[in-house]
């Protein structure tokens, strides 16, 4: 597989495009199951509520990998999830998430060759502010 | 060993401090309402028995629930900080029921900025890694 063909063909456009309505609950919820205690995240009536900073990563998009990618998502295992935290997410957003794929690289290994595709959701609101940008590493097996 | 302090500011950092220990709750109750919250309730996440037919050593937490049980370590340590970003890698299952331990260091500052790194772990019982993660943090 020609992994800089393989970029240049598949990666920097956009591929799916999801909207979100955000409510209190759910997000307290989430911060409350990860251990949270700050009233910001866990108490929706706190002044400053707000969505846990990691909290973008729990939503997908309807699709992993573009229509036709030569790669299934059931090939690939999980690398890890990093989030990029850029405003505050509250009750009453709204947001869509941009998926794309932002990079693909090779890495060799003891166990031979990996492909690392990594998939980026861009999360905007209802301002198009840009509130948040998950990365989500695919590696599979050359 | 960790201090016990809560960190207020930048002023309250120095290089190679460590965070305050947490033992998180992984319960089923807790992975279950994790779940029902996200919408990860397959069985891999809530039920041991079919996870351990599927090879799995249980069910285990979801990636996602770890990371934000280490985001929640930060706030422990400095209720105050900003999470800039947050980078981890689900390197092997942390098992639903088990008594994991996170841990954070500081690993870089930036005095101009006022932000630190930290690098993150949520060990098993044994003391392995399984999940590990940098964060930077606004202070």
């Amino acid at each position: 597989m020609d992994i800089a063909e393989l970029k240049k063909k598949w990666a920097g456009w956009t591929f799916d495009e999801v909207r979100f309505e955000i409510e209190a609950e759910p997000l307290a919820e989430f911060s409350l199951a990860c251990g949270e205690t700050l009233p910001r995240y866990t108490d929706p009536q706190d002044p400053n509520f707000q969505a846990a900073p990691s909290f973008a990563a729990r939503f997908h998009g309807d699709r992993a990998l573009p229509e036709g990618f030569p790669s299934d998502r059931e090939a690939s295992f999980d690398g890890g999830k990093a989030v990029d935290w850029k405003a505050p997410i509250r009750p009453g957003d709204t947001l869509i998430a941009r998926s794309h794929i932002h990079d693909i690289f090779e890495k060799t290994g003891r166990s031979g060759g990996m492909m690392f595709i990594v998939h980026r959701m861009e999360f905007s609101n209802q301002n198009d502010e840009i509130v948040s940008i998950v990365d989500w590493k695919m590696i599979r097996k050359l | 060993m960790s201090d016990q302090k809560v960190v207020l500011g930048y002023g309250d950092v120095s290089f190679g401090d460590e965070l305050p220990e947490v033992i998180p709750d992984v319960s089923m109750p807790m992975v279950r309402r994790f779940g029902e919250t996200t919408g990860m309730t397959y069985w891999r996440f809530t039920d041991h028995e079919k996870a351990r037919e599927a090879g799995l050593p249980g069910a285990i937490v979801p990636g996602i629930m770890s990371q934000g049980i280490l985001v929640s370590l930060i706030h422990r340590w400095a209720p105050e900080a900003s999470v800039l970003k947050i980078d981890t890698i689900f390197r092997a299952p942390v098992v639903v029921d088990s008594r994991p331990t996170c841990r954070g260091v500081v690993t870089d500052m930036d005095d101009e900025k006022r932000t630190v790194e930290l690098d993150l772990t949520l060990s098993n019982e044994e003391g392995e890694t399984r999940v590990l993660g940098t964060a930077l943090v606004s202070l």
